[in-house]
């Protein structure tokens, strides 16, 4: 069986971190030992941990390594440098959590296989004041030499002060102070923005009242039954998502403006998909198949979210034309034919979508050609 | 003798299976993933959109017209969506696109 153990002292008062398993502590320098066939130095790795996006694979990282990477180590020590007296009670209780969860992530890595990689978390530096990175590589190395470790792994996105970036200057000074240093070669899955975002009673209620309708029209009845049961379930799916789904203030007449110029936007967009469907229909079935892909880019006139999403949607759906990626305004789009190229150029679809979104005035104005943005080839 | 609305729904059924035949063959003719994703996701999206249309119109007005209808929409909201994270999926992964250039390449 692994060995997990937590720590929550500060390192200095190390009673608490004594075994019970019996097995002694290696101290000091590496303690050759044999391990299921393949010989095994005592080395400990020590790992700096904070709440970070790359957090859960660095330590998945650190334990893989651990196991099976070129330097097997024989303990992997993770640490979360706190201070009470700089970032108060809370910020100690969270970081204990978050070294809780740490535990369970490398149990978890672990599984059942290894029996011999011991797994410390430690909360050090409760009672010293850290402020400046030399204050951190102080308290790091102070632990690393009590410990008897020479590697440190550390978390791309590590940065327990939440102030000033701490990685460069902490990795230079770690080596200085001749520890073995690696950054962990792992990247944060995707961005995200925050998910759950302010929102207020305007988005609770056209929330509700969009579920309840969808809701009685599926359900294609006004019986009392439909109408309680619908009510309480529109009243949980506004409760659950009222600050996700919805952005931005309500207003109402805005609303209905924009739905009816939708209504007018919807026709030109089936009558454009049509045409274009044509047209990717001959080239699909002519005989030498006449296509000239290119990937174009270009910055598209349209803000914020809603409109820049229907817009990339618009683009893919007219056939010919596949928006590939959206970064803000730049859009990535992967074009099939020549003329399908011109016709994204001329900017018809933008102008449409800036119609729906700001109004007929917004509807007039340049393409993104005349705008001199007459996409850039990606190479 | 077919009426003339029986015949707007056969015609409405034809083009959607001629639209599905396409992206059926705009997949297997097309040369790399990017074109191909042209082919499926969109001819597909008429296909499917031509016949649902004729489904709407055999079911004439009432509540199944309009939950084919929302099908309608969904499937223009969703589709674009798929094809589009297939591609960035692609281009994240570095694939480069077809270009004429690689045409007679034996490709």
């Amino acid at each position: 069986m692994a060995l997990i153990r937590t720590c929550h002292g500060h390192h200095d008062n190390s009673d608490c971190c004594q075994l019970s398993s019996g097995r002694a502590r290696p101290v000091g320098g590496p303690v050759a030992r044999d391990r299921g066939g393949a010989t095994v130095t005592g080395e400990k790795l020590l790992v700096p941990v904070s709440e970070s996006p790359t957090l859960r694979n660095t330590v998945a990282y650190a334990v893989r390594n651990a196991v099976e990477g070129e330097d097997r180590y024989d303990a992997v020590h993770f640490v979360y440098p706190a201070s009470r007296r700089v970032a108060g009670e809370e910020y100690i209780e969270s970081a204990r959590e978050l070294l809780e969860r740490v535990a369970v992530w490398a149990g978890e890595d672990l599984g059942e296989d290894d029996p011999d990689l011991t797994v410390e978390t430690e909360l050090i530096g409760v009672d010293d004041y850290l402020f400046s990175p030399g204050d951190y590589v102080d308290l790091l190395t102070d632990y690393a030499r009590d410990e008897g470790i020479e590697a440190v792994l550390l978390d791309p996105e590590f940065n327990p002060g939440e102030n000033t970036p701490l990685l460069p200057p902490l990795e230079a000074e770690l080596e200085r102070a001749g520890l073995v240093v690696e950054t962990a070669p792992v990247e944060r899955g995707t961005r995200r923005d925050r998910l759950v975002r302010r929102a207020g009673l305007g988005q609770f209620v056209l929330l509700a009242a969009l579920s309840y309708g969808f809701y009685l029209l599926i359900g294609g009845s006004l019986a009392a039954f439909d109408l309680v049961t619908g009510a309480i379930s529109a009243a949980i799916v506004a409760t659950v998502l009222w600050r996700i789904s919805l952005t931005g203030p309500v207003r109402p007449g805005q609303l209905v403006a924009r739905l009816a110029r939708m209504l007018v936007f919807t026709p030109y967009l089936l009558y454009e998909i049509v045409v274009a469907n044509l047209h990717v229909a001959y080239v699909v079935l002519h005989p030498s198949l006449p296509i000239d892909p290119e990937v174009v880019e270009f910055d598209a006139a349209v803000w914020s979210e809603i409109p820049v999403t229907t817009l990339a949607n618009s683009i893919t759906l007219t056939p010919g034309t596949l928006t590939v990626d959206v970064t803000r305004q730049h859009f990535t789009v992967h074009t099939l034919t020549e003329s399908s190229r011109e016709d994204l150029l001329d900017g018809g679809l933008e102008r449409a979508v800036r119609f729906v979104f700001y109004g007929r005035a917004a509807a007039r104005g340049p393409g993104p050609r005349e705008r001199g943005d007459d996409g850039g080839e990606e190479s | 003798m077919v009426t003339l609305y029986e015949g707007a729904i056969i015609a409405l059924l034809v083009g959607g299976v001629f639209f599905g035949i396409v992206a059926a063959v705009g997949l297997l003719r097309l040369p790399d993933l990017y074109t191909r994703a042209h082919g499926a996701s969109k001819t597909d999206t008429l296909g499917a959109g031509l016949s649902l249309a004729a489904a709407a119109a055999a079911l004439g007005s009432g509540l199944p017209t309009v939950k084919v209808v929302l099908l309608l929409v969904f499937l223009f909201l969703t589709n674009p969506t798929a094809a589009h994270a297939i591609t960035r999926a692609a281009a994240d992964q570095g694939i480069e696109p077809w270009t004429s250039e690689d045409r007679g390449d034996g490709e």
